[in-house]
């Protein structure tokens, strides 16, 4: 039935005029026509709406429509979606990609629940949650028709409201009625719809308020304030992340904030006429077959037997079926190779860099930062403009408190000087007849000494002969060993070090904020290497929780201690990106907006990214590793990021728990004796 | 170990020395021709490949480049293990990457595969002004070790092609598979063990 049915509009010259002109089709109504067209025996069409639409983007350019309906087959409920053959808003959606969004057939038994918002502006939505956990993407039904759909599907399964949210309506499609009533006893909390389809029905779903976006950008529904505003306002915004009973129901899937994002971004569209042109595109696309790629997106259940399942985050596809993705994360992604920068989650976009006009609106007139929590979350989204770093890395690294004064700050970063030229007097003061009977001192001087002429040394910042910078870079990490004489210097430090000096510029203020930096990320470089053995052990935990493919892949072949990522956490990526991205990314690790490990989610999304690479190719773990550190400078920066914020969202609690508590670079569990002292002696 | 079939020859190689001595620079110039005056510190590990025809056969060298520092020690048998041959590096303006060398030829005796072939090799050779080890003391050392040496310079290109050549001939034919326990962590419960890809 798919094949015949994706061309089935495309001479439909009344539907291809109604879509030319554009908001007129929104008012056209053509519910419920009951053509039966090309089902297959047996199958009866019960419900058809056309102009259901989703938006693979978040721009409201970028719609695919297609029809809905329910099909009747035998007892069994079905649901499909078509899109429209032809009919596209714009060039870059080409056939294929609404090819890989169709539903085609889902039983309703594979079905757990599906939302409706309908607000009294606006698009209604549904978004079809199956029972893996996955969604598929919003449902944007242009012409209204929600409430019918619902019914329609009630009068044929037995379909319950959710009892923690009036929006969320439980399938529960079991013919046998003992089986029926055992499972509606397991959700002790869900009511049936007929019993309590009383207020929220009626009141959210006005015939009148059908179809309307008004023109002046303005949403009206509650959790779609606007998102432009700076300042306070953003404070305001209300976030559905934390909506527990989204969570409840909705717990690997990112359909909910999607939906937000989508919704936001179509308003603001509305009121800016010249979108698209300076905002670059997040193409995302997905695909349908749920059937075919079941076992790739059940995160709960480990499938028998792994084929290379394709997902949404993977970067190139090695073979021409890579247009079909399923995720475990709750949307559908295409990957197509040629157009590898323009894909992924439906994550929030990334705003652009905090300026000093919008961070003084952070600062109450004696420069406390009144609300750290927002301004660590708008870090998060956008990071920092480079003229600001300076001042902002000091209260993101925990150098100075948030709700210092500007006099305070001042203040303190006297004192600091004065304390940091006592620690580097230490070793200053050792003359060179005193150094020649002190091994210790001589040794860790001459690693520091090999490291800093090697480090970064094509940044004009540090380039060149007895260049200043690596002086300081030398100084620093000297006294640094002093101040934690125990730990010391090791390999990678100077990494650490030197985005911290290229910003702060002067010497003490980057020894604090580097001694503040390996407070969290000390344990790295412990002897013991533990700090890095429980971060790569976390990062085996969530690659199992969020790809159980890839994961029993690294499992077969011996991959599983994660060495080939030991680089990327050691120095927090920092030889895989281009040194400002190096800086843009770190400011927002520091932001521990969404959890203080989202460097391993940025593992997870990077691996996702490759992993159909890394599976059909048949890398072990040398290739493996190679592969990895031939990525230095490939990798996407943007994209990774909102993949690993999604990836973090989905993995929600479980996530969480993956990660032992005292993981780097959360601060230590206790502060006794960080730094066991041992001898540097060799072997 | 080193595989043999149909006059190819796979040999895992791994470079082991102290940190700066040279190891990636020698790599470098093995498998690209290049050279840099600041070639950044190794963490972790990094891997390579080149193939070079030695006598009768192609041999494929999957090299293991180590990070030197003493810290990351613990992570060496990883590297180690299983590897039918070694570059031992120090630098010869350093007296103490001479001691260290020496203590990852004791390390390798001990752990590593008795029939690895092991090179020692005294790089930066073209610091002859700067030299702290003498090409004497570092080849009488070898002779007793049952290991031969080479002075290399990485950025001279000196001897670079040649210890590779030199370690490709001396390499078994044929060898027993043994030891597949490849990438196991020291510290932790094996979670399986690796077939080597040179032991198949
Ligand atoms: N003059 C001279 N310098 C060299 C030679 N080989 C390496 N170097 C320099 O020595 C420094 C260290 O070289 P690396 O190849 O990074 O040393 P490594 O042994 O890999 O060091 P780690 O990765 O830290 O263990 C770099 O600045 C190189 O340019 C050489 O043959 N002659
Ligand atoms: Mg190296």
């Amino acid at each position: 039935m798919h094949e015949t049915e994706l061309n089935d509009l495309s001479d439909d010259a009344d539907y291809a005029a109604s879509l030319q002109q554009g908001s007129a089709s929104m008012t056209r109504s053509d519910s419920s026509r009951r053509s039966s067209s090309s089902e297959p025996d047996g199958a009866e069409v019960v419900y058809l709406k056309d102009n259901v639409t989703i938006h693979p983007t978040q721009y409201a350019s970028e719609r695919i429509s297609g029809r809905l309906k329910l099909i009747k087959q035998g007892a069994s409920l079905f649901i499909t979606w078509i899109p429209y053959k032809g009919q596209s808003s714009n060039a870059k959606l080409s056939e294929r990609d609404k090819n890989l969004y169709t539903i085609r057939a889902v039983p309703f038994t594979e079905i757990r629940s599906i939302r409706r918002h309908t607000p009294t502006l606006g698009w209604q939505y549904i978004i079809v949650v199956l029972s893996s956990g996955l969604a598929f993407p919003p449902l944007y039904f242009y012409n209204g028709g929600v409430r019918e759909f619902l019914a329609t599907i009630k009068q044929h399964i037995f379909l319950v409201r959710s009892a923690e949210d009036a929006n969320v309506f439980v399938v529960n499609d079991f013919q046998d009625p003992l089986q029926r009533t055992l499972s509606s006893l397991e959700l002790p909390r869900a009511v049936p719809v007929a019993n309590g389809r009383s207020s929220s029905l009626s009141a959210s779903e006005s015939p009148t308020d059908k179809n309307q976006v008004r023109a002046d950008g303005v949403a009206v529904d509650g959790s779609l304030s606007s998102i432009q505003n700076n300042g306070r306002q953003r404070q305001k915004m209300h976030d559905p992340a934390r909506d527990l009973s989204i969570h409840v129901l909705e717990k690997f899937s990112l359909v909910t904030r999607f939906a937000r994002e989508t919704t936001s971004q179509l308003f603001r569209e509305n009121h800016s006429e010249g979108f698209g042109g300076n905002e670059r595109r997040n193409h995302s696309q997905s695909s349908h077959d749920y059937h075919q790629n079941a076992a790739s997106i059940d995160v709960e259940k480990v499938p028998d037997e792994v084929p290379v399942a394709p997902d949404p985050l993977e970067k190139s596809p090695c073979s021409n079926r890579g247009e079909e993705a399923a995720t475990n994360v709750g949307t559908f992604e295409l990957i197509d190779s040629k157009e590898i920068d323009k894909l992924t989650v439906w994550g929030k976009p990334r705003q652009p860099p905090l300026g000093p006009e919008e961070w003084a609106t952070f600062l109450d007139s004696e420069g406390r930062v009144t609300d750290e929590k927002a301004l660590r979350k708008r870090i998060f989204y956008g990071g920092v403009e480079n003229n600001l770093r300076k001042e902002v890395w000091t209260f993101l690294l925990g150098y100075h408190a948030h709700d210092s004064t500007y006099a305070e700050r001042e203040y303190l970063v006297l004192i600091k000087k004065s304390e940091y030229e006592t620690i580097k007097n230490q070793w200053q003061s050792i003359t060179q007849d005193q150094a020649k009977r002190f091994t210790k001192f001589r040794e860790r001087r001459g690693l520091i000494e090999k490291d800093v002429v090697r480090t970064d040394r094509s940044l004009s910042f540090y380039e060149g002969d007895d260049n200043p910078n690596v002086n300081l870079l030398r100084d620093i990490l000297l006294t640094y060993s002093f101040y934690n004489f125990d730990l010391g210097y090791c390999q990678g430090m100077s990494d650490l070090l030197s985005p911290i000096l290229f910003i702060m510029k002067d010497e003490s203020e980057s020894f604090w904020c580097f001694v503040s930096l390996m407070e969290r990320l000390g344990p790295n470089f412990n002897r013991d290497q533990n700090g890095m053995h429980s971060q790569l052990f976390a990062l085996s935990k969530l690659v199992e929780l969020l790809d159980v493919p890839l994961h029993n892949y690294f499992k077969q072949n011996d991959c599983l201690n994660y060495f080939f990522c030991f680089r990327w956490i050691l120095i927090q990526f920092k030889r895989e990106f281009e040194y400002e991205r190096t800086l843009r990314l770190w400011e927002v690790l520091w932001t521990h907006h969404l959890s203080e490990h989202l460097h391993l989610y940025v593992c997870v999304a990077i691996l996702k990214r490759y992993r159909r690479k890394i599976m059909g190719e048949q890398m072990d773990f040398d290739t493996l590793l190679k592969f990895i550190n031939e990525l230095s400078g490939q990798i996407d920066l943007d994209a990774i990021l909102k993949d690993a914020e999604a990836l973090c969202i989905c993995a929600g609690e479980h996530g969480a728990a993956s990660i032992p508590p005292g993981t780097p670079p959360s601060l230590p569990l206790d502060t006794g004796l960080l730094y066991a002292q041992q001898d540097d002696e060799v072997l | 170990m080193a595989t043999i079939g149909h006059n190819n020859l796979n040999a895992k190689l791994v470079l082991l020395g102290d940190m700066g001595a040279g190891k990636s620079s020698l790599v470098l110039r093995f498998v690209k021709g290049q050279f840099l005056e600041f070639q950044e510190s190794t963490i972790g590990a990094a891997f390579f490949s080149q193939t070079l025809a030695a006598n009768d056969v192609t041999v494929k060298f999957e090299i293991w480049d180590t990070a030197g520092q003493e810290r990351y020690h613990s992570l060496a048998p990883m590297y180690y293990r299983g590897a039918a041959a070694a570059i031992i590096v120090y630098d010869i303006s350093n007296t103490d990457s001479f001691g260290r060398a020496k203590k990852w030829v004791q390390e390798l005796q001990k752990q590593g595969n008795p029939n690895m072939v092991m090179a020692l090799a005294g790089n930066k050779a073209d610091l002859e002004d700067r030299r702290k080890v003498t090409a004497e003391e570092a080849r009488v050392y070898a002779e007793e070790n049952g290991l031969f040496f080479m002075e290399t310079s990485a950025k001279t290109a000196l001897n670079v092609n040649d210890i590779f050549h030199e370690i490709a001939k001396k390499l078994p034919r044929a060898q027993p598979a043994q030891n597949p326990a490849g990438m196991v962590l020291v510290d932790r419960p094996p979670e399986g063990s690796r077939a080597t890809s040179c032991c198949s």
